[in-house]
């Protein structure tokens, strides 16, 4: 039986494959258990490679290595990587030139305007939602800014979340004529939902919870969620606020549906960036401060200042009185002028691509706009968004 | 050089020479060049993964998946295991894969034979269905079909045939038989296989004798009653032993506010869009294999069977495609890979395939393991092809 024989050879090597991972995952003196009943060629090299291989991977694994710092190697290719998108109005879009243009898209614009001086300098990687975990993992991109959620275990297997630029929250999008009024009345309903997202895991919860019997329908791609709630394949579509908002521009009929009330989970979106360099880490944290505090002190992209301005706090913003770290970081002294020329100050950006110039979401008031717009200290006025002090 | 050629020699050859060892030399060269390859591949991986502290492991298997499974046939509740959730998603992939072969295959022979028939009609539209269907990108048809689906009307609106049949553009149902409490779902399972097995061995035995004496038997429709006849006897019996019938029979119909089809069997759009996709790109692929198997077939076969007074019809089932299944069955082989491979695009249309469940659970769970994971499962299904392909070509090959 020579097929059989191949077919038993083939599924032996496949479990050896398995074995030598399950192996190299256990503790150190690994080959007892796991790849006990499998050919000992399974668990051999697991040890040799690891002091073989190393020194021959170093060369394959772009940039961050011990080596080079991810600055270093930005610089030496003379562009920023950034994975987003261009689907979704607001955050990333094609514009009628066919540009892409948004929220994300800009945060990027920002951090080559600090790191290289250009804004224009970016190369964006179109991904998927369910390719955003390895993408920023393998390292192959210097900043993830897909309308990423912060959740703790994204932050300890994917990489490190630099600032929450955005707070979001799930919701559900109905047409009006079901006559729903609150997301509780969902029960055995079908509800579309992009794969692989926090929306897809929130809302097993809430459906848990509620005892809803929520029937789930999830596309990879979110035009397909679009195209199945339009056509009702599914009664209702699940996304975050902003985004039900900027899809809804899209859909045919507005007014026909309806955003429910409830918001069913948090959403802090952010930039993230690969595991493994602290600088590079701080690098974007500093540009989402600048951005921020550009708008709290009233630098807009209109009024850059260049020369010192007598207010301590813009002059040392501006890099034309004392330092905000910028040394440790190699950043110029004058990267916030760099960035507020080139893209603006986050109110800029937020009211070009989710304001009233892009898709629309109010600001006043809301959790997104300045803490530091509050008109006192610490009353409840002001918004969420708030970052480290530039000095 | 005379003293090389003194000690370096094998049976008086010299080893450069020797044709023994200049193969086995070859052998190892070659096996070391692969067994460094791998090493280096593993060992990149391993190095990246340290490297950068990517998490790796497997004991997220037994932790709870929390996490909605569109389209399951297994049961499935959130609370289940990632094990048991890739396990359900697994099963959803061999269904779309063992559906779409067999209807594929049928599909194929049926084009294949028709681009070969004297009709010149029949022979242009098979023509024209194979060039269209398999020149176009997959992954563009399932949108088209996608969207066909889309354009039914929907579940408030479908059309419901009897009360017993709903299509719309959430999935078509259909009633189906279910435990009914009075006797475990394996008795009649059992039932099930009980009649088919006994179908399949009075066919086999007809066939022998139609071969032996030449006498016609109908094997296909025989078989076909003798299965349909032990299913209703052993219902009979199995009714009046548990006092009930052994299962009940569950009717779809709308539920709730929204009116979504419960009960039955749904095949839900996401699958149909697949089946219809996959089906039909893959039969244009066999129907051509199915051509070229025929027209491998000796012209003198047909001839000599029309001579013998074999109709048409006869000569193809008796003569010709048993002859051209042996050039048909390896390259059918690789259809039936490339369909079971292609069932991984079902996330873009709405069906929770294996692919699709283990994107998801790279949300909370190392993904190189996931995906590893994925890979070993793939590559299982498409031995186990290989194997059942491989076996039945030894089955008809020529002996003797």
């Amino acid at each position: 039986m020579k097929p059989l024989i191949k077919y038993m050879a083939g599924l032996a090597v496949i479990l050896a494959l398995v074995a030598m991972f399950a192996c190299r995952s256990e503790e150190p003196p690994a080959p007892a258990t796991g790849a006990a009943t499998e050919p000992t060629t399974a668990a051999a090299p697991t040890d040799a490679m690891e002091a073989t291989a190393a020194p021959a991977a170093t060369d394959a694994v772009a940039g961050n290595n011990q080596g080079e710092s991810r600055l270093d190697a930005v610089r030496a290719r003379d562009k920023v990587i950034c994975a987003s998108r261009n689907d979704v109005p607001g955050y990333g879009f094609l514009d009628d030139n066919g540009n892409n243009v948004g929220f994300d898209i800009d945060l990027c614009r920002a951090l080559a305007a600090a790191v290289l001086g250009d804004p224009n300098k970016i190369e964006i990687r179109l991904i998927t939602a369910a390719e955003r975990g390895p993408t920023i993992q393998s390292g192959e991109v210097d900043m993830l800014v897909r309308t990423v959620t912060w959740t703790t275990s994204r932050d300890a297997q994917w990489g490190n979340y630099a600032q929450t630029m955005f707070y979001d929250g799930q919701g559900f999008m109905v047409r009006k004529d079901l006559g729903i009024s609150s997301a509780l009345e969902l029960h055995d309903a079908s509800v579309c939902v992009t794969l692989g997202t926090t929306t897809e895991l929130n809302l097993q919860d809430f459906s848990n919870q509620n005892d809803l019997h929520i029937e789930v329908l999830t596309f990879e791609d979110t035009p397909a969620v679009v195209a199945a709630y339009e056509n009702e394949q599914c009664d209702a579509f699940t996304n975050d606020r902003s985004q039900l908002a900027a899809l809804g521009t899209a859909l045919q009929n507005r007014a026909d549906h309806v955003i429910l009330p409830e918001t069913i989970s948090e959403e802090p979106l952010g930039p993230v960036v690969p595991h493994g360099d602290d600088q590079w880490f701080d690098i974007v944290k500093t540009v989402m401060g600048i951005l921020i505090y550009a708008e709290a002190y009233g630098v807009t992209s209109a009024n850059v200042p260049t020369s010192a301005t007598g207010d301590t706090k813009v002059d040392r913003l501006m890099g034309l009185e004392g330092s905000f770290g910028q040394e440790p970081l190699e950043l110029d002294d004058t990267v916030a002028q760099n960035v507020i020329n080139a893209v603006g100050n986050y109110g800029e950006i937020y009211s070009r691509n989710l304001g009233p110039e892009g898709i629309n979401l109010p600001r006043e008031n809301g959790r997104n706009a300045l803490w530091a717009n509050a008109p006192c200290q610490d009353c409840p006025k002001g918004g969420q968004i708030y970052a480290a002090p530039l000095r | 050089m005379a003293v090389l050629r003194q000690y370096l020699t094998y049976q008086g050859i010299p080893v450069w020479r020797h044709a023994l060892i200049i193969q086995w030399a070859a052998q190892i060269a070659s096996a070391i060049l692969v067994v460094a390859l791998v090493m280096w591949f593993f060992g990149n991986m391993a190095f990246a993964i340290d490297d950068r502290e990517i998490p790796f492991g497997f004991s997220f298997l037994s932790r709870e998946y929390q996490t909605p499974i569109g389209e399951h046939i297994l049961p499935y509740e959130s609370s289940d295991t990632f094990l048991y959730a890739l396990v359900v998603a697994a099963t959803n992939t061999v269904v779309v894969a063992v559906a779409g072969v067999i209807l594929a295959t049928l599909l194929g022979i049926f084009i294949g034979v028709c681009r070969l028939s004297p009709n010149w009609i029949v022979a242009r539209l098979a023509t024209v269905y194979i060039e269209f269907f398999r020149n176009v990108p997959l992954l563009v048809q399932l949108f088209f079909w996608f969207y066909i689906i889309l354009a039914l009307p929907t579940v408030r609106e479908g059309y419901v045939i009897a009360d017993l049949f709903y299509v719309n553009n959430a999935g078509i149902s259909f009633p189906s038989p279910t435990a009914s409490g009075a006797a475990p779902a394996l008795v009649w399972l059992a039932l099930a296989v009980v009649a088919v097995v006994a179908g399949v061995i009075v066919h086999h035995r007809l066939v022998r004798r139609e071969e032996e004496t030449g006498r016609q038997s109908y094997p296909f429709v025989v078989g076909c009653a003798t299965t349909v006849g032990v299913a209703a006897v052993g219902w009979l019996v199995l009714s009046g032993i548990f006092g009930e019938a052994p299962f009940a029979v569950s009717t779809p119909a709308p539920q709730g506010r929204f009116g979504r089809i419960d009960g039955g069997v749904t095949i839900r759009a996401g699958m149909l869009v697949m089946l219809i996709g996959l089906v039909i790109y893959t039969a244009s692929f066999i129907a051509e294999i199915v051509r070229a198997g025929i027209q491998s077939v000796g012209r003198g076969q047909t001839e000599a069977a029309r001579a013998l007074g074999l109709s048409p019809m006869n000569t193809l089932r008796q003569v010709t495609f048993p002859q051209a299944l042996r050039v048909i069955i390896p390259p059918w082989i690789s259809q039936c890979l490339n369909l079971t491979k292609n069932s991984s695009l079902g996330g873009v249309v709405g069906y929770t395939d294996l692919t699709n469940v283990a994107i998801t659970m790279t949300q909370t769970a190392p993904a190189i393991n996931i995906f590893l994971m994925l890979m070993a499962a793939y590559l299982a299904m498409s031995l186990t092809w290989s194997l059942i392909g491989n076996l039945y070509n030894r089955h008809i090959r020529f002996t003797g």
